[in-house]
């Protein structure tokens, strides 16, 4: 038998008082692909420094194809063939593809002549292998996320790497984006690669997987089979367990389903949109209508114009054609400020850089869009503040050390609720969410969803924007699908997957409304 | 761009003020402006890794007077190019520790090198100027020999530079670093190595400077190469070296600082007076970095600020 | 991804109290080292001094703070005050204007000067280094040129000259100009929400706009600021010397930012406080005061204190760095998240 690709065996890690990993074991044979799945804070991004030798573990041993490393260094594991796609390419925006994998893949004396020549030739093939349709002398700053995940991708093959991290790769990637990762995962498995899946959507490791170990508290908790024998095409069967017991063994408890609301009846007209447009942002000609209490979802691939459409009701990038009327009142919105003032919030999709500032503390960020409300004339009063704070740390439950504390000091899931804060803060009429659940934890993932079901029972009208399907579905009384920077479709009731799918792929069959 | 700006200038000249192409003076102007050449190259370098180098004026002269005071014990031009390149490469050193080991902010680092070293001269030299040898003078050879031999040795560099930047591994990995530092670690490019290197590179190209310069003339004023920051960062931004680093070809610094250098005899013949060059190079600045923010695509979502 | 460890906080936290405690020991060591070598340092009329000549760099440094804070730099401030100097004098000789009128032109001037800053870094979306740097070069050159490099201003009237050299109480008449701007400083910075958001572009830039804050209006009116308090400054310095020169005010940018820096404000911004500015400007008044009044130093104080200048500035930025570098691990890399890009 051959021995695994990789072998983790009583891995412990500590940051100073705080234990990251406290006796991981883990396994990857040849042509495997490993579920690696936890909620914010088990471990996985720890474990994965761990494997890339970024950190070295305090005790256990790591093992690569049968023989112990005793000093794993980030050089080193390069060489044995461990290579990890992270959530964010970490690509040279400045300088074209071809450049970026030359730079990875080749010798980094800095002495070297650079062979242009040979450079383009492999950087060529990479590129075909994984199926990319964009030429190697675009430069990096024109590509879209995924199509930079696919040039980390050919990095790795180019690097010949046997070991393969997938962090999230599809948290940024809407579903036929997917489907091509998942094409190029099978390749690489095929080949006899063996590799390490993150994500937080169960559905994928059903998807892709043949194994899954789950870490819960930096400790592995089970390592179960996956089998495709009998099952659909395309999806594999847990040996003895489902998406529940994934989710149990996750969190150590179980979460409940909420049914779907039914949408409201004869409720107001919250926001209508007629013929929006803005050219510098590629959208044109939307029209649609949110009721008061209503949540219409928002889907489409990535870089179909729906966080634009967002950024333009939000005033970043004012429309320049059509109409917006606000419980029937045509308003035209400028800026954040003046968007703000008319009752409209925005959850922004990249929740570190826009939807919190990390160094100020929870109840600052909280207080942040009222400013004018809380502080009349200018002048802080920390009291009001830290009260608005209070109160909403209870209302979403919050978990941090107080409304003093600064806000990177909280898990993801929590910056979440504290983004959210902000916007519940301003009593919004209409409240705009851009995935609002990337990257958090299934725990705080669920819990929320419920903020969200109870917040529209109050009256408030949401636009949920998301590019994971089952999200919409079980949220959305309407669902409108964007394509090419426009509305294609939207549905009322209940639309299957694959009608949003092909409605976000423009091929819409007879059955489906157009919009 | 900046050559069809620097035609059209020239053009002007030709018409109006012939006498700028006569052979004579204008090898002197190339020879005098050799040595800012160079300079710019050093802070194209270090602007490519996004940083800022801003004391080189005054590492200059540091420079000049260590090899001033060098040539009264070995009047030599070897001793001379020698000792004020290995000061420049000791100044550049100096600032390539704060910012690339103690990852201190560049700016910062270079206005404080700037000020502490100038001041360090004012207070050994007191503003007394030195003299050097008669025999230095132009390498000890005749002064046309002597200024072609300034001209070319600044031409030669650049055009290695510029090559090296575009086919050696070392020039991509500037662009590497300074367009994203992270990610060139990931690719097993040290970001605090490779600025190490761009600042001690810049340092020692100020080092050369000052020894072309010291070339040309009989002593040395301790109070040269004020504002010489301001030209270079001038011709680099004029150039097209994006301040937010990993853009920029070294080679375009040529015409660049042949524009640069031909305003002021442009002003001259059309009346200015020369207290006015200060303003005239400020504004240059500001034209040249308007017009790369104006013709920069507009990105969505960048802050106003830094 | 990874929440930061809670003593980590702690000691970071500390860190920023013992930096104000460690320049207040600073200023103490000064003290009594200049007190116990220096001829003459510890009287009545030396402190009247040492202020006398801290307030343009005070007010400047205190301006300087909220465009740190914003993530920015001006360093045109010291050749925006030669300018408005410069034309104070023009306009109260040349044009025949009260010598009142003309201050106000003066600060005028100095807002507009900042204006033109603040209208190129967040209209044209350049960076304030770079733009700085040139406004640094284009201010001095109009006040050379306007001075055609050698003229001067001189004979000002007395109740001008007051404001330089006057005293109220014992104190220097400018002093309460310098604490105006401090109390007023420290206000805005700390107690309202314009400081509020200052700080917030300055951690984050794109966040705060996000938030719906006015990011480039607030960014702007620091410039404003400091141009308007440049203007201000040229006028204490023109009273205070008796003339206004092109050369007024050389080297003060530095000055400004080292006090800044060294009162413990983040390059990078967000961080700082008006009373670690306050210290870090009495501990370089007080230093290059003291070095005129030690025998060994007399003839070279000047240039001492710009050496000294210089190292202390370098020597605030590299001892956090290195005693966090030397501290556990993963602490050297508290602002890895906020990459400059361009200061």
């Amino acid at each position: 038998m051959t021995p695994p690709l990789l072998q983790l065996i009583g891995i412990k890690k500590a940051f100073g008082a705080v234990t990251a990993l406290n006796g991981v074991n883990f396994e990857l044979r040849p042509g495997e692909v490993h579920a690696l799945l936890g909620g914010n804070g088990a471990g996985k991004s720890t474990l994965i420094k761990v494997i890339t030798g970024a950190h070295p573990p305090d005790a256990g041993t790591v093992a690569v194809g049968g023989y112990p490393i005793s000093r794993l260094t980030p050089a080193i594991a390069r060489s044995l063939g461990i290579a990890c796609i992270y959530q964010q390419p970490a690509l040279f925006p400045d300088l074209t593809v071809t450049e970026n994998i030359g730079l990875r893949l080749e010798s980094t004396s800095p002495f070297r002549r650079v062979r242009h020549r040979e450079r383009r030739r492999l950087a060529g093939s990479l590129l075909r292998q994984v199926g990319a349709g964009f030429s190697g002398e675009t430069g990096v700053h024109d590509l879209s996320m995924p199509q930079q995940q696919l040039v980390e991708i050919a990095c790795a093959i180019g690097a010949g790497a046997k070991i393969l991290i997938m962090d999230e790769p599809t948290a940024s990637l809407t579903q036929p984006e997917q489907e091509l990762l998942f094409g190029v995962v099978d390749n690489l498995r095929r080949n006899g690669s063996g590799i390490i899946y993150i994500s937080h959507r169960l559905e994928e490791i059903f998807r892709i997987a043949d194994r899954v170990t789950v870490l819960r508290d930096g400790e592995s908790v089970v390592t179960r089979d996956l089998t495709r024998t009998g099952s659909a095409e395309g999806t594999a069967i847990g040996q003895g367990f489902d998406e529940a017991d994934l989710i149990h063994w996750m969190v150590g408890r179980n979460l409940e389903r909420t049914p779907v609301a039914i949408p409201p009846a004869g409720a107001p007209d919250r926001l209508i949109v007629h013929g929006l447009g803005c050219e510098d942002s590629g959208v044109h000609n939307i029209t649609f209508t949110i009721r008061a209490g209503e949540i219409v979802g928002l889907t489409g691939l990535v870089g179909a114009g729906r966080t634009e459409l967002a950024r333009i009701l939000f005033g970043l990038t004012p429309a320049d054609t059509g109409e917006i009327r606000l419980d029937g009142i045509p308003v035209t919105i400028s800026s954040p400020e003046e968007a703000i003032a008319l009752g409209i919030g925005y959850l922004p999709e990249d929740r570190r850089r826009h939807g919190i500032i990390l160094d100020l503390s929870v109840a600052q960020n909280v207080s942040m869009s009222v400013h004018s409300r809380i502080f009349p004339r200018g002048w802080l009063r920390p009291n009001a503040e830290q009260t608005l704070a209070e109160h909403y740390i209870h209302r979403l439950g919050i978990k941090t050390a107080g409304s003093g504390a600064d806000a990177n000091t909280l898990s993801g899931g929590n910056q979440q609720k504290v983004a959210m804060a902000r916007w519940l803060a301003t009593n919004p009429r209409v409240l705009i969410l851009d995935e609002p659940t990337q990257g958090v934890d299934v725990g705080a993932k669920s819990e929320i969803h419920q903020h969200i079901r109870r917040l529209v029972d109050e009256g408030l009208a949401v636009l949920l924007i998301s590019s994971e399907l089952a999200e919409i579905l079980a949220l959305s009384h309407r669902i409108g699908v964007m394509r090419s920077g426009t509305l294609t479709a939207l549905f009322d009731g209940q639309p299957s997957a694959a009608q949003l799918m092909r409605a976000a792929l423009g091929n819409l069959e007879p059955g489906d409304p157009p919009c | 761009m900046v050559s069809a700006v620097l035609a059209i200038l020239w053009l002007g000249l030709a018409v109006f003020a012939p006498d700028f192409f006569s052979p004579q003076p204008l090898l002197s102007r190339l020879t005098s402006s050799a040595p800012k050449l160079l300079v710019a190259c050093g802070i194209a370098l270090v602007i490519l890794t996004r940083n800022i180098d801003i004391s080189v004026g005054s590492l200059y002269a540091v420079a000049s007077v260590a090899a001033g005071h060098a040539s009264h014990f070995a009047p030599t031009p070897a001793v001379i190019v020698a000792v004020a390149i290995l000061t420049g490469l000791g100044g550049g050193a100096i600032n390539g520790f704060l910012v690339a080991t103690l990852r201190l902010p560049s700016i910062v680092v270079t206005l404080a090198t700037m000020v502490t070293w100038r001041e360090c001269l004012r207070l050994g030299q007191q503003g007394v100027f030195i003299n050097l040898p008669d025999n230095t003078q132009w390498f000890s050879l005749s002064m046309v020999r002597g200024q072609w031999t300034v001209v070319l040795t600044a031409l030669v560099v650049l055009t290695f530079l510029a090559w090296a930047q575009r086919n050696l591994a070392a020039g991509r990995h500037l662009h590497a670093v300074g367009s994203d530092p992270e990610a060139a670690r990931l690719a097993g490019i040290s970001p605090g190595r490779t600025t190490f290197a761009a600042f001690v590179l810049c340092g020692t190209l100020t080092g050369l400077a000052a020894a072309l310069n010291l070339a040309q003339s009989p002593q040395i004023d301790p109070n040269t190469g004020r504002l010489l920051e301001l030209e270079a960062v001038a011709a680099a931004v004029v150039a097209g070296f994006a301040v937010s680093g990993g853009r920029g070809r070294l080679f375009a610094l040529l015409p660049a600082t042949l524009l640069m250098i031909s305003i002021s005899p442009a002003l001259t013949y059309l009346g200015a007076k020369p207290y006015w060059d200060k303003a005239v190079h400020g504004v240059i600045i500001l034209a040249a970095v308007t017009a790369d923010g104006l013709r920069r695509p507009k990105q969505q979502s960048r802050p106003p600020v830094t | 991804m990874q929440s930061f460890p809670a003593p980590l906080i702690r000691i970071v936290s500390g860190l920023r109290f013992r930096h104000e405690a460690g320049l207040m020991l600073l200023l103490a060591i000064e003290l009594i080292v200049f007190g116990f070598f220096g001829r003459r340092f510890l009287t009545a009329d030396n402190g009247v001094n040492i202020i006398r000549h801290s307030v343009e760099i005070g007010m400047l440094a205190l301006v300087m703070l909220p465009v740190i804070l914003t993530g920015g730099i001006d360093l045109s401030v010291g050749s925006l005050l030669g300018l408005c100097a410069v034309l104070f004098g023009k306009l109260w000789r040349d044009v025949g204007v009260d010598w009142p009128m003309a201050a106000v032109g003066s600060v005028v001037v100095g807002l507009i000067g900042g204006a033109m800053n603040a209208f190129l870094i967040t209209r044209l979306r350049l960076p304030p280094l770079i733009v700085t740097l040139s406004t640094y070069s284009l201010f001095r050159g109009l006040a050379e040129a306007i001075t055609q490099g050698t003229d001067a201003f001189t004979g000002f009237p007395e109740s001008f000259l007051f404001v330089g050299t006057g005293a109220w109480g014992g104190l220097p008449a400018q002093a309460g100009l310098l604490l105006a701007c401090a109390v007023g400083i420290a206000m805005l910075i700390h107690q309202t929400t314009w400081g509020r958001s200052i700080r917030a572009i300055g951690f984050s830039a794109e966040g705060a706009e996000y938030a719906g804050l006015p990011v480039r209006r607030r960014v702007a009116s620091a410039y404003c600021l400091a141009g308007a308090i440049a203007g201000l400054a040229a006028l204490t310095y023109t009273a205070r010397f008796g003339t206004a020169k092109a050369d007024a005010g050389t080297g003060y940018e530095l000055a400004a930012i080292t006090a800044v820096v060294l009162g413990g404000a983040s390059i990078f911004g967000g961080r700082g406080s008006v009373a670690g500015t306050v210290l870090g400007v009495a501990v370089l008044g007080v230093l290059g005061n003291g070095l005129t009044r030690l025998p060994a130093t007399l003839s070279t104080a000047s240039e001492i204190t710009g050496i000294v200048t210089g190292l202390l500035l370098l020597a605030s930025l590299a001892l956090p760095r290195l005693a966090a570098m030397a501290g556990p691990s993963g602490t050297a890399g508290t602002e890895k998240h906020k990459r400059p890009k361009s200061t």
